[in-house]
């Protein structure tokens, strides 16, 4: 069937708003839906790090109730600054992705405090978050630290696209388990992180306090993770010195809403 | 140096083909003969060369969050907030065709020779998962123009590379006696799983 | 087959709602027409996802829903579409409805949605849909294309979840996550990396294509 010209473009305009409009109000609408599933997940992730994400019943509530947040810059002060809403910068809301694409002495930092149950005075863990390369794209993670500001308490990983069976395994709880009481300042004092060693039947006699099994097939992943570890422990230092003089005792209010 | 090595890692190491089989459909219906398949890699080249950069720009200035406040002036509103990347997929999509038309109709005007051979693959190109997968792997990695731009040429060469030669494996396998059921789909499917082993071996490689 | 038959004739004055012709509609893909194994169509998304079998079974669904709803609107818009920018048009409602269905997994089912990524969007170049948008939905009633649809995306479907059941079983040992082989007392079940690589996919729908068209006595000719 030939058609005038003014019909076709009358009938693509037609079509366009309609398509167009409809497409609109669906994400309008979905917005809302779509941005707390982005927060669950990370609320998810983050506490993993220091809980056994299966067993919690409603993760939404033991985030409220036992995580609180803050952000600091490269020397370790807290920032309060404010979010392009015009509301005061969550560290929850803060692009991790984002930052790290800055220098690293600009960029913000995200600090989690992790509150012993039924006691929101006492704090059990402080969580950082981390962020590098992986072999093929992007890795980000979060470490617990005991508030000796040495012992790591948990640790969890992700990633965009790391090779599936080989590198993706650093999601896998049992790898993220090595790093449960590990150290990351050696005995002089100074940063040593946690490193995987390269493949996973290293002797005994060389896991150590710094030291854990790799990743055989995902060396390159596993460099990833060691450096990122390192590079990010390094840029959290005074802040993590700070506290383990003990200097920030002052606990903020838990974020009661939402 | 970076650009080098994202481009060896497009070509070899993320093919295409065999790392997220896009394309699948024209790789296994027009390997038959080398001949047309060196045709439609050379188009598929062409057209990844050209739309990858474009989608960028598209992306960059009119889609993500607050592109539009990039370039309209405050005094028209306030675009800062405008997010219309729920667009992405159609817009994408409509570049291709757009551009394919486009390289289309300048090939035909240039050099008719070139033409006569790649012009029936460009119309079968718009609908190749590997040029729309190009375009948003380039939105979700967040590329430069630059790494856009050598991204979408060397996932292109990659393409290339891999429809030749199973083609060529193709063109021999006539002369072997598959099984009846294998035949065709089937065995090639076998080979490009042989030939997805082989360029794992690339895997880890890092310049 | 004799029964059928008899249907037809009673109903012969409107056609039954599942008529012969109609039956053919859903079953001919499923097995003899496969748009997959015999017409070699789709097959892009098919294998990228199907490291395990709930992203699949995602998929499965998503690709269902938009073959439905694109089929059933090209085919209320038939005598509408101008020819000429025909093409175009069912690009425009194919990623329409792709664009959707990202928005509401985005919302509802983000961890499948982060899994997925781009091959959602993948869904508008999938040959299958824009292919029976062409060949039908463009000349035939709209029940008749939803039908035709329904069939052709179950066609993709279980071939789709077959070739995750074997990844996943033999790549990690697991069906939707849970630890199959623990589960029944043998933890040291070897596990085969190749089965979630890339490679793992083509060699298991190479597979499956042989037992299906050694089973349906297809051959195709080089």
């Amino acid at each position: 069937m030939q058609r005038s010209n003014t019909y076709v473009i009358l009938f693509s305009l037609v079509l366009t708003i309609i398509l167009g409009g409809l497409l609109s109000l669906a994400s309008v609408g979905l917005r809302p839906a779509q941005k707390k599933a982005e927060e669950f997940a990370k609320k998810r992730q983050i506490l993993s790090a220091v809980l056994d994400i299966e067993q919690v019943p409603d993760i939404v509530t033991e985030y409220n109730s036992r995580i609180s947040s803050y952000i600091v810059n490269a020397n370790g002060e807290t920032v309060e600054q404010e979010s392009p809403a015009g509301e005061l910068l969550k560290a929850e809301d803060l692009d991790i992705e984002k930052e790290f694409k800055k220098d690293p002495a600009d960029r913000l930092y995200p600090v989690y405090r992790f509150h012993t149950e039924g006691n929101p005075e006492d704090i059990e863990a402080y969580i950082l978050a981390m962020y590098g390369k992986g072999l093929w794209n992007d890795i980000w993670g979060y470490i617990a630290l005991a508030t000796d500001m040495n012992t790591v308490v948990g640790i969890v990983f992700d990633h965009k696209g790391e090779t599936a069976g080989l590198g993706s395994r650093i999601t896998d709880k049992a790898i993220q388990e090595r790093y449960k009481g590990k150290k990351i300042f050696d005995d002089s004092g100074e940063i040593a992180s946690v490193s995987m060693l390269k493949g996973e039947n290293n002797k005994p006699a060389s896991i150590d306090d710094h030291n854990i099994n790799g990743l055989s097939g995902a060396t390159i992943t596993a460099k990833g993770v060691n450096y990122m570890m390192i590079d990010y422990l390094n840029y959290y230092l005074p802040l993590i010195e700070s506290l383990k003089k003990g200097e920030v005792v002052a606990v903020s209010m838990l974020n009661t809403k939402n | 140096m970076e650009l080098i090595s994202l481009g060896v890692k497009s070509i070899f190491i993320e093919n295409m083909v065999f790392a997220y089989f896009l394309g699948m459909c024209s790789y296994l219906a027009v390997s038959k003969k080398v001949s047309t398949a060196f045709g439609l890699g050379l188009a598929v080249i062409f057209v990844l060369a050209f739309t990858v950069p474009v989608n960028w720009i598209l992306n960059e200035y009119v889609l993500t969050e607050g592109a539009l406040a990039k370039w309209i002036p405050a005094s028209l509103g306030d675009f800062s907030t405008v997010n219309l990347s729920f667009l992405q997929f159609i817009m994408f999509i409509a570049t291709i065709a757009a551009m394919v038309q486009l390289v289309e109709m300048f090939i035909e005007k240039f050099s008719p020779a070139l033409y006569g051979s790649l012009g029936i693959f460009l119309p079968l190109i718009a609908v190749n998962c590997a040029i729309l997968g190009s375009s948003l792997f380039m939105a979700q990695r967040s590329y430069t123009i630059a790494e856009a731009t050598v991204f979408g040429f060397s996932s292109g060469i990659g393409f290339f590379l891999a429809i030749i030669a199973i083609a060529a494996i193709r063109e021999k396998m006539k002369y072997s006696q598959v099984p009846d059921g294998l035949k065709g789909l089937g065995i090639t499917m076998l080979l490009t799983g042989l030939m997805g082993i082989a360029f794992m071996s690339f895997l880890g490689i890092s310049i | 087959m004799a029964e059928t038959l008899e249907k037809e004739i009673t109903k012969k004055k409107s056609e039954a709602l599942l008529s012969k012709r109609r039956k053919k509609f859903v079953l001919d893909p499923l097995n003899d027409d496969n748009p997959i194994t015999i017409q070699v169509l789709g097959i892009c998304s098919a294998l990228a996802v199907t490291t395990q079998l709930k992203p699949t079974l995602v998929m499965a669904m998503s690709v269902t829903f938009v073959m439905i709803f694109s089929s059933l609107f090209t085919s209320l818009l038939r005598n509408l579409i101008p020819t000429r920018v025909r093409i175009i048009v069912q690009l425009a409602i194919i990623a329409s409805f792709v664009i959707l269905v990202n928005e509401v997994l985005h919302a509802y089912a983000y961890d499948v949605y982060k899994q997925l990524s781009v091959f959602v969007g993948l869904i508008i170049t999938n040959c299958i849909v824009m292919g029976r948008l062409e060949a039908f939905a463009m000349g035939n009633k709209p029940y008749d294309s939803v039908l035709d649809a329904f069939g052709s995306a179950m066609g993709y479907s279980w071939i789709i979840i077959a070739v995750a059941f074997f990844r996943e079983l033999l790549g990690s040992g697991k069906l939707f996550g849970f630890e199959i082989f623990s589960a029944i007392g043998w933890s040291s079940f070897p596990t085969n990396g190749l089965m979630v690589s890339p490679v793992g996919a083509f060699i298991i729908l190479g597979l499956i294509i042989w037992v299906q068209r050694s089973k349906s006595g297809y051959v195709e000719q080089h």
